[in-house]
């Protein structure tokens, strides 16, 4: 299964370590050791790890998720390649992204999700290791409700979005890949965070995040005011995303975009980048005509 | 990493690169000209280390010079002169390679045209409406893509290639301050704009 | 990566009922990024056609080199070349270059003397195979033998066989982030040859 020089047969033990470890913490501690083990994904160390001398180092080197051409040395190549995008203008945000996901050369899916709809008044995108970023963000949704339910009232952004950077901070250097942007309405009011998988969390009113993420920047940043109406944000949205799968090889397929007021989230279309093509195309052979 | 555009309108043909020289973490000047003369219609904007840049654009311009001189004065066209660039850095790839990433942009009286083409340094060449070398093609190709269409004026074409400034200015990690702009039409090539006089030194 | 793939392509050649087609797609790119959309990478010698895949330099190095070849072979013998001696001067050139090798791995397709379907391919040393079915090179090589294997029958019309090697392609190329964004298919068979582009998804 794995390339012998690669990967040797200390990754099937994985996890005996740390769980020999627990085991005779426990014991030394007067506790059941079958009993107490974690099934709490969310917490900091709770995954089992390799049993090598370097565990985050051999993931680092074994089972990164890394975009681009970053783990062609890896025996394992995991789903990736994307380019998304959000914005904030008056009147609300845009969530905009493509569903093309790729092993290499070969695409995966045509037709991934990327926008993950944590709940009615959150967003989360997907970029970099798919796995990692439908993991992550489930487990924040569940996060989040976990809140509303112990506080009676709805988590904000900054707060959901500083969960997820602090879950990814707690595997830091293990080769997690994920760029993802946090997007919502909360009292605040409309609300943008970039968390990524080396911890960084910023706030802003524009980001872009993925191999084509360049060229959608390209358009957004020539195009963008903060006064577009919601058809102009919306045009602005797709175009970007079609530029940057025109040009961008592993990124393509269908353009879904989202549009966020203080009603929460409402998905405005799903269309083929492909038929944008030819009807941009016709768009600028009639500019000319006239 | 240096910085090569070029837009083709109605015709000729716009040629504009940024003017930086660097090395390592260093900047030796910013008012260079990356964009060289090779025949009276027809120049090479050259991405690379300068010493491949001067030593390969210097070549080609001086052979191109010869092949009119030893054949009454005929020049040879845009296509002609692109595919010779292209014969002569595939040669030099697998010898020690120059380090050139082109754009060739011509103007050919027998079409009243201006012609692109977009070669890099393994020498694959292919003809092009508009085109951009460099990191910077990674945010200007989208740009290009969106507003340029067939029948463009000069300012059209020059307003495209200043917005691909601006947002290189805004969004690209490497400070580019200065870019030379470069129009060849009929009436052969001639400079529009500097940021810093490349005869300053 | 490789090398080979570097700019990305994907070339189907099938044979039919005395015919033969080759398609290719046409996109260039720079690993990720796509720098042209009508690049050519099957080429025209009389009645053969060749598709080279793999580095886009050595594939118009090797286009030069081939014309120039076929073109001094037919003043000096005064005759056509065939497919199949255009096929032997491939590989010959290939190997000639065994170890500073040109990346590129070609596809030969057209009608012999009596007008019967020859088609052969080879890798980038010139080890040459030859088939009566199809033959494929490129990124998408997966792919293509996953479509060709499925639609391609024996004896086809050159309009049916045009339609299987078009949809063999089109299907190919859209599993496949290096290749596609338009393709050409050229359908040879004794009265002529008659080329056709195809749009594609652009992305």
């Amino acid at each position: 299964m794995f390339g012998p020089a690669a990967v040797t047969t200390d990754v099937l033990d994985i996890g005996t370590r740390q769980e020999e470890d627990k085991r005779r913490q426990m014991i030394a501690s007067g506790g059941t050791g079958a009993m107490c083990a974690s099934n709490f994904l969310g917490e900091p160390a709770a995954f089992e790890v390799p049993n090598v001398a370097d565990p985050a180092h051999f993931c680092r080197s074994n089972f990164a998720s890394a975009c681009g051409a970053a783990d062609s040395h890896q025996t394992v190549k995991f789903a990736k390649g994307t380019t998304t995008l959000a914005f904030k203008f008056n009147e609300g945000i845009i969530v905009s992204v493509d569903s093309r996901s790729t092993q290499g050369a070969y695409i995966a899916s045509g037709t991934v999700k990327k926008v993950i709809e944590i709940n009615p008044f959150l967003l989360g995108t997907m970029a970099g290791g798919a796995a990692d970023c439908s993991f992550w963000e489930r487990n924040l949704g569940m996060q989040c409700r976990m809140y509303e339910l112990r506080n009676g009232k709805r988590i904000t952004v900054a707060a959901a979005s500083k969960l997820l950077a602090n879950t990814v901070n707690s595997y830091r250097g293990y080769g997690l890949s994920m760029g993802t942007m946090v997007t919502g309405w909360d009292e605040t009011g409309p609300q943008l965070y970039y968390v990524d998988d080396d911890g960084t969390r910023l706030k802003g009113n524009m980001f872009s995040v993925g191999s084509g993420s360049t060229y959608a920047y390209g358009v957004l940043d020539n195009y963008y005011r903060k006064d577009l109406t919601v058809e102009e944000a919306i045009d602005l949205g797709k175009r970007a995303i079609y530029h940057a799968t025109h040009r961008d090889a592993y990124s393509g397929g269908i353009n879904n975009l989202y549009h966020v007021t203080k009603d929460g989230w409402k998905k405005i279309h799903s269309i083929d980048v492909n038929e944008m093509h030819y009807e941009f195309a016709e768009e600028k052979k009639n500019a000319m005509s006239s | 990493m240096d910085t090569v555009f070029g837009v083709e309108y109605e015709g000729g043909v716009i040629l504009a690169a940024d003017q930086s020289n660097a090395r390592s973490i260093l900047t030796y000047q910013s008012n260079l000209d990356k964009i060289t003369t090779l025949s009276p219609s027809s120049a090479l904007g050259v991405s690379g280390p300068n010493s491949d840049l001067v030593n390969f654009s210097e070549y080609i311009s001086k052979n191109l010079a010869l092949y009119q001189l030893s054949n009454d004065g005929i020049q040879l066209s845009t296509h002609a002169q692109a595919n010779y660039c292209r014969g002569e850095l595939a040669k030099a790839l697998r010898r020690g390679p120059y380090q050139v990433n082109c754009l060739l942009g011509g103007y050919d009286k027998s079409t009243g045209k201006g012609s692109l083409y977009w070669m890099d340094y393994l020498a694959a060449l292919a003809k092009v409406n508009y085109g951009c070398q460099g990191y910077a093609s990674n945010f200007c190709l989208s740009i290009m893509d969106r507003d340029w269409k067939e029948g463009l004026d000069q300012e059209q074409a020059v307003a495209i290639v200043e917005k691909c400034i601006k947002e290189l200015q805004v969004r690209f990690l490497i400070s580019q301050p200065n870019f030379v702009i470069k129009a060849i039409d009929k009436e052969g090539v001639r400079t529009l704009k500097f940021g810093a006089d490349p005869s300053d030194n | 990566m490789s090398i080979l793939e570097y700019n990305g392509a994907a070339i189907i050649a099938m044979t039919g009922k005395d015919c033969v087609a080759i398609a290719c797609d046409t996109r260039l790119g720079a690993q990720a990024q796509t720098v042209s959309c009508d690049f050519k990478k099957v080429f025209q010698f009389g009645k053969t056609f060749v598709g080279l895949a793999g580095l886009a330099s050595d594939v118009q190095t090797m286009n030069s080199l081939l014309k120039f070849r076929k073109n001094l072979y037919e003043l000096r013998e005064e005759r056509e070349m065939t497919p199949r001696v255009l096929s032997n001067l491939l590989s010959n050139l290939l190997y000639e270059k065994r170890f500073g090798p040109y990346f590129i791995e070609p596809v030969v397709a057209g009608l012999d003397d009596d007008n019967k379907p020859f088609l052969s391919g080879m890798d980038l040393i010139g080890a040459p195979v030859y088939t009566d079915d199809f033959v494929v090179t490129g990124t998408a090589t997966a792919n293509m033998y996953g479509m060709c294997e499925t639609l391609y029958k024996k004896d086809m019309e050159p309009e049916e066989l045009f339609e299987t090697l078009s949809q063999a392609l089109l299907s190919s190329v859209d599993r496949d982030a290096l290749s596609g964004w338009g393709a050409t298919v050229h359908i040879v068979t004794k009265d002529g040859v008659m080329t056709r582009e195809l749009k594609g998804r652009m992305d």
